[in-house]
């Protein structure tokens, strides 16, 4: 019998190399999504704890102490402070009848909220014209300043429009007869939820990429997979790229998602190009999925690599300036907050989302990242070749 | 045509120290093209670290060896691409399908084409899953899952198989199933190394070595071995109704009988090695009688490897 002319033989050179790797890649995209708790941990988890964290910075404040300034001294004037005190968000300190006397304990720190209603404000109501009232805010307390202002508008909005609807106006018609001016004093964008969703996309990711590559590793040596695998002659540099790029891949679609939910529910801006966070995003992750390797391949079992990756996200997480500035940390804890990655990935985020900085004003963070994700990268590569080749 | 028999494996002083705990000793041996060669021992004897080694799995502490004219320690490449293995773990992935698990292998092999069309369809008629294709492994029966393993280790068409404990957990029925695969591979020139601890199935390779704490103390066909390690007869004694009561009775029977060298229950009898001179089955019967032991049924049969390898360790 002749041998059949075309590929009768295993191929070799880079066509053998693209083979094994679309190959690996296809076996391990298969097994992620097998595992309907690998595809909630992946997609669904992250989704879920941005909603639930970024809500909860604004679920647990009421009984906010309120001053009241009542300038104009009638009875539409009490009606309209007496219902803003009645129900559980804020708690009557006193009233005066200055706005002067309003500011300067607000601004002392004395009292964290006021709501001053100006003179003439029964007057503009009568005359159906629209009237404003003043509320004075401490931003100092983002959290508590930001709850404290929603529920003033979302009060006289209420308000407005049952006065709309008294005075027979179709609701169509709603222009606000009362219209709220907010001064924040200390903290005046006060963007507590927005600073924090760029730190909760980043450790979100830190805590997804680790764990998966790490234990996806260490569940093929425990299994006995990674033996018949390292008899094929399938090689280091393929089962590295193999076992790291679809969980790149993962990542930024997991960026992505964070980033959607974070301009929709929670109105992040995006003020800069989001092209340098994704590029931040790739660099982030090669250095996350090499020590997630690096943990794959010095642990024995899964339960040994889950500890030393929760282990190590942690500190990252405390240390990344997330939730404490990093300023505000003992000197001798400078230069460990140095090593993190989390750090420059956040300050990138916020850099491009928030303050609409692009890659020029960012460059010493992306040159970090890209130093740590070279160094682990290769340095975890050197080290799966020596262990497993 | 005769021709001369072609080295495949060879083995040489190999050794392999777990700190100050040897684990192979010193090992030497070689097989031939087309040969079943048996690795026989109890657990912890050494066999997966030798077979670990010469897959390139585990560099030797000393001494060297080639697989298919390549050197483990030199050319670990040159070996991984002629051998297929099977590691003592079932190590396909349970959480893909059958047509997955052929699939990443076909590709980790590089086979394209046409020729990993043909070689997956080869695989799944091979392991007895061409209607199963999509089934998950985990859910296979022991049997079919060591067949499917055997199958991908063999989709580049290796010309060295080894094989660790390929049955164990395998019923009865899927385990001759299995031996008849590897004796077919064996006739169409493939070599192969098995290790196993099933006595019967190391009855079937074409040469047996044993190992006993890390060292070969035998190796030989299964007639030679028997010949040389446990000669004289051997007695099998019936205890007709007695069952097993009748068994234990006859074995205590036994216990300190002059000229008797070893017994060993095998199933509702007893198998007796005895010097030439009790040889002849009336002279046990009247020795079992004079304490109290009355049976008519002794008879004569064969030796075990199972004998030789009680004879080697008690050695
Ligand atoms: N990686 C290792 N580290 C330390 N000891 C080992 C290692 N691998 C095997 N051993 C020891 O070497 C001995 C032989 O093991 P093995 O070759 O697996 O035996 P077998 O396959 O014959 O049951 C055992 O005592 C085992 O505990
Ligand atoms: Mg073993």
């Amino acid at each position: 019998m002749l041998p059949d002319a075309t590929e009768t033989r295993p191929i070799e050179g880079v066509g053998a190399f693209v083979l094994r790797l679309r190959g690996l890649i296809l076996k391990e995209l298969r097994q992620t999504f097998r595992d309907k708790r690998m595809i909630g941990l992946l997609m669904i988890a992250p989704m879920i704890q941005l909603l639930v964290l970024g809500h909860a910075v604004n679920l647990d404040v009421d009984h906010v102490p309120t001053l009241l300034a009542d300038e104009d001294r009638t009875a539409e004037s009490r009606a309209y402070l007496d219902g803003l005190t009645a129900g559980d968000a804020f708690r009557r300190v006193g009233v005066v009848d200055s706005a002067q006397v309003a500011l300067s304990e607000v601004s002392a720190g004395r009292v964290p909220l006021a709501v001053v209603v100006p003179r003439g404000f029964a007057a503009d109501l009568g005359a159906q014209r629209p009237t404003r009232v003043q509320v004075l805010v401490d931003g100092g307390d983002s959290n508590r300043a930001i709850v404290a202002q929603n529920a003033v508008a979302t009060y006289t909005l209420r308000r407005s429009q049952a006065l709309i609807a008294a005075r027979g106006l179709p609701a169509g018609a709603a222009l606000a007869p009362v219209r709220i001016e907010t001064r924040v004093f200390y903290n005046p964008s006060m963007n507590s939820r927005i600073y924090f969703v760029p730190g909760v996309a980043a450790t979100l990711l830190l805590v997804v990429t680790l764990v998966v590559t790490a234990m996806g590793l260490a569940r093929e040596k425990e299994s006995g997979t990674l033996e018949q695998i390292l008899v094929t002659p399938l090689g280091g540099a393929t089962l590295f790229l193999g076992k790291t790029l679809p969980y790149a891949l993962i990542g930024l679609i997991d960026l992505g998602l964070v980033l959607g939910v974070g301009t929709w529910v929670f109105s992040v801006p995006l003020r800069g190009p989001l092209g340098v966070v994704f590029f931040a995003g790739g660099l982030y992750l090669m250095t996350l999925l090499g020590v997630g390797l690096l943990i794959g391949a010095l642990a024995r079992t899964q339960q040994q690599a889950l500890v030393a990756a929760f282990f190590l996200i942690m500190p990252a997480i405390l240390l990344s300036g997330f939730a404490t500035p990093v300023e505000n940390m003992p000197t001798w804890l400078e230069p460990v907050t140095r090593l993190n990655p989390v750090r420059p990935f956040v300050e990138v985020m916020r850099g491009v989302l928030l303050r609409g900085a692009g890659a020029r004003d960012l460059a010493p963070q992306l040159v970090t990242l890209a130093g740590m994700g070279l160094v682990v990268f290769s340095g975890a590569a050197a080290v799966l070749r020596r262990r497993l080749g | 045509m005769p021709s001369e028999p072609e080295t495949v494996v060879d083995v040489r002083g190999l050794t392999r120290r777990f700190g100050a705990f040897v684990a192979v000793n010193d090992v030497s041996f070689s097989v031939t093209r087309g040969e079943i060669f048996g690795y026989l021992g109890a657990n912890g004897a050494g066999k997966s670290t030798t077979i670990r080694m010469l897959c390139g799995l585990l560099a030797p502490t000393d001494g060297r060896a080639t697989v298919a004219g390549a050197d483990i320690a030199r050319e670990p490449g040159r070996v991984k691409r002629s051998i297929g293995y099977m590691s003592q773990k079932f190590s396909l992935y349970a959480d893909l399908t059958v047509a997955e698990n052929l699939d990443f292998y076909a590709s980790a092999y590089a086979l394209s084409g046409r020729l990993r069309a043909a070689r997956m369809d080869e695989a799944l008629e091979l392991a007895g899953l061409a209607d199963r294709r999509d089934a998950l492994t985990r859910e296979l029966p022991g049997g079919l899952r060591q067949r499917l393993a055997l199958a991908s280790a063999l989709l580049h068409r290796p010309p060295v198989l080894f094989l660790d404990e390929p049955t164990a957990g395998v019923d009865p029925l899927a385990r001759r199933a299995f031996w008849r695969v590897i004796r077919e591979l064996a006739r169409g020139g493939t070599t192969l190394f098995v290790t196993t601890h099933h006595l019967d199935e190391a009855e079937l390779c074409h040469r047996v070595g044993m190992m006993v704490d890390g060292r070969l103390v035998a190796l030989d066909t299964p007639a030679g071995l028997k010949a040389t390690h446990v000669p004289g007869t051997m007695l099998s004694v019936g205890t007709g109704a007695g069952g097993e009561a009748g068994t234990r009775a006859v074995m205590a029977a036994l216990a300190g009988m002059p000229g008797v060298h070893g017994w060993q229950p095998f199933g509702l009898r007893v198998h007796v090695r005895v010097d030439p001179e009790l040889a002849g089955p009336g002279r046990l019967a009247a020795r079992l009688a004079e304490r109290g032991v009355a049976t008519a049924d002794v008879e004569a049969t064969e030796a075990g490897l199972e004998d030789v390898f009680l004879a080697l360790v008690r050695r």
